[in-house]
């Protein structure tokens, strides 16, 4: 076993004459202690299981102090009136029940019409990301001169997007003066066509035409900034296909199209319920969504039981959305063996 | 590709293939190439209405006063510096290794628990960290990480993004191969060093440029006090704060902060692209 550098080579290679005659597997009765004696008789079952809980421990230790213990504090907060004690860096609750759900959905006078806004946005903006990201993969996927180049351009709003801009420090008022000054002359927020109306206008260039032209570039603009991630991993997905598959299908004769819908799409079709999940995800959380900008000012107001329900109310209702999607995504999903 | 298949294309399609690249390339390399203008740009040009994207005269003098803002500050900047590399290096390993080991088992050891855990996980990935922040902050005062890299490390191990992600490319690794291994005798550890990770090199290199690119961005200011501990991003965004007058260091700042992500990308993107031609498996 260990003359083999590479396991790879030893799942392939027959064992050469000269191996050494197999020895070491004549019964030796071998000392364990109690544990390992107990390993070595447990049933294929357990001991994967064993190993399986080995492996995970860390991420499931790093993930539940992490992620899980501060989401469940917030739930209790739902239900909660929060009152915190910034001396001891601590919080008093009192347990108010349903009060903090009621006023989201009752008293509060945006939460439900922003929520249902942003829903009907994302039944466009999700599809047309997908079909974009795909598409772009599928390009960029081919040989080309300068390919390296090319799929480094379009993983720039992947870089840009996460705010080096939006994402510097809120506290000046001076800096946000300077904000205000790069959104004005910027495109990062206000879409690229601003700038360019700007100047056509100027010109006394601008029509009706033109106008409309504009809002649909505008409206590509901005599903290319948020795709950079799913495209990326189209890319990587596409990367899996073995080429042989595309060699044999040709050798039997099947057109470029075909082979697109019989093997690309078919190879690809898991990571297609990744981007759906992702991309819905992430256009809910982004920190231009209506209602996540909605439950950070709340968060910034101190009111952590009225806005932890707000959050959690956003949130299961994103699950659902999400749960709908996969559900039915994950029935037309191939995956190979 | 390297088997000799030729993609065979007409001219024309080449041609409209190039042309589709140049027209969304351009949407998406829009942002740089204004960042990259603005910082070279004297601040005249800056403050011109209506902007233009091109600079007219291209000056250094934004970057030399950066230079010369960075050199009088009370920590030296290498500091800065250091720390943000730290803390992204240790960040991105560890959570490459953790969540890699973790997604492996998810996706090919079916053991009791494993199916509900990744549920639990993929819920997770809803939650912005808006909303737990204040009980991670409780979590790190209990464990005394308050105000050191810990902080700010170790959460990252966990993010839930890249395991979400890794266990997606997991499951299209053919469960023959590691059978096999298991077969000529591979041990549990040197099946996923030896095999699994390097089969699934552009899921991780992936993963790999997500994290980079989120612990760079880390200004960690609210689990961070100490100034010599502070992060470049959080740094650079002090400098901003100066003002109007400081528009063109912002600018010159602005492009310093992307280049790190874009060149971390840049050479993994090689590596994404030709590795994973074939699992070694032929049915």
């Amino acid at each position: 076993m260990s003359e083999n550098k590479n396991v790879g080579d030893a799942v392939l290679s027959v064992p050469s004459a000269e191996s050494p005659p197999p020895q070491k597997n004549q019964k030796q009765p071998k000392k364990r202690g109690f544990l390992a004696q107990k390993y070595h008789n447990a049933t294929f079952a357990t001991k994967n299981a064993i190993a399986g809980y080995l492996f995970i421990s860390p991420f499931i230790l790093g993930f539940l102090v992490f992620m899980f213990l501060p989401i469940l504090e917030s739930l209790r907060m739902v239900f909660s009136d929060v009152v915190p004690d910034m001396e001891n860096s601590k919080y008093a609750m009192d347990f108010v029940g349903l009060e903090n759900l009621r006023r989201v959905f009752f008293t509060d006078p945006e939460f439900n019409r922003l929520l249902t806004e942003e829903l009907l946005k994302m039944v466009f903006t999700v599809p047309a990301i997908i079909v974009f990201s795909f598409f772009v993969a599928l390009i960029i996927n081919q040989k080309f001169k300068g390919r390296g180049f090319v799929r480094s351009v379009f993983f720039l709003p992947v870089i840009l997007s996460a705010g080096v801009m939006l994402g510097l420090e809120t506290s000046s008022a001076l800096l946000n003066e300077y904000r205000d000054l790069i959104q004005e002359s910027n495109a990062l927020t206000s879409g690229i066509t601003d700038v360019l109306e700007e100047l056509l206008l100027s010109g006394g260039m601008m029509d009706d035409f033109l106008y409309y032209i504009l809002q649909i570039v505008n409206q590509i603009y901005n599903i290319a900034l948020t795709s950079g991630m799913q495209i990326i991993i189209f890319l990587s997905g596409l990367q899996t296909i073995s080429p042989s598959m595309y060699e044999a299908s040709k050798i039997e004769g099947a057109t470029a199209w075909e082979s697109f819908w019989k093997i690309t799409f078919p190879m690809i079709s898991s990571l297609i319920l990744v981007n759906v999940v992702y991309s819905v995800i992430d256009y809910f959380v982004r920190s231009d969504n209506t209602v996540m900008t909605k439950v950070t000012n709340e968060i910034s107001k101190m009111d952590y039981g009225f806005s932890s329900a707000m959050a959690w109310a956003y949130f299961l209702i994103v699950i659902v959305v999400v749960g709908i999607l996969a559900g039915i995504i994950s029935r037309r999903v191939y995956y190979y063996e | 590709m390297k088997t000799g298949l030729r993609q065979t294309r007409s001219l024309g399609g080449n041609i409209a293939v190039y042309l589709v690249l140049i027209l969304f390339g351009a949407f998406f390399a829009f942002p740089l190439i204004f960042a990259i203008n603005h910082a070279f740009k004297p601040l005249n040009e800056i403050f011109l209405f209506p902007p233009r994207l091109f600079v007219q005269q291209p000056t250094m003098d934004n970057f030399y006063d950066l230079f010369t803002i960075m050199s009088r500050s009370r920590i030296t900047f290498s500091r800065y510096i250091f720390n943000t590399v730290f803390i992204t290096a240790a960040g991105t390993f560890a959570h490459i290794i953790i969540a890699s080991m973790g997604a492996y088992v998810v996706s090919k050891y079916n053991f009791p628990g494993s199916k509900l855990f990744f549920k639990i996980v993929i819920i997770t990935l809803l939650f912005s960290p808006h909303v737990t922040a204040i009980p991670n902050f409780l979590i790190m005062t209990e464990l005394r990480w308050v105000d050191t890299y810990l902080a700010v490390i170790v959460p990252a191990f966990a993010m839930p993004i890249g395991f979400f992600l890794l266990k997606q490319f997991m499951d299209t690794v053919p469960m023959t191969l590691i059978e096999a291994a298991k077969i000529d005798g591979a041990k549990e550890l040197s099946i996923f060093w030896r095999i699994v990770m390097p089969t699934i090199k552009p899921a991780w290199l992936t993963v790999m440029v997500f994290s980079v690119q989120n612990l760079w961005n880390a200004r960690a200011t609210n689990f961070i006090f100490s100034e010599e501990l502070k992060t470049l991003p959080y740094a650079l965004g002090q400098i901003i704060g100066g003002g109007v007058q400081r528009a063109g260091v912002g600018a010159a700042v602005t492009m310093f902060i992307m280049i790190v992500p874009l060149v971390v990308f840049i050479s993994a993107q090689s590596n994404i692209i030709e590795t994973m031609a074939n699992s070694g498996i032929k049915e």
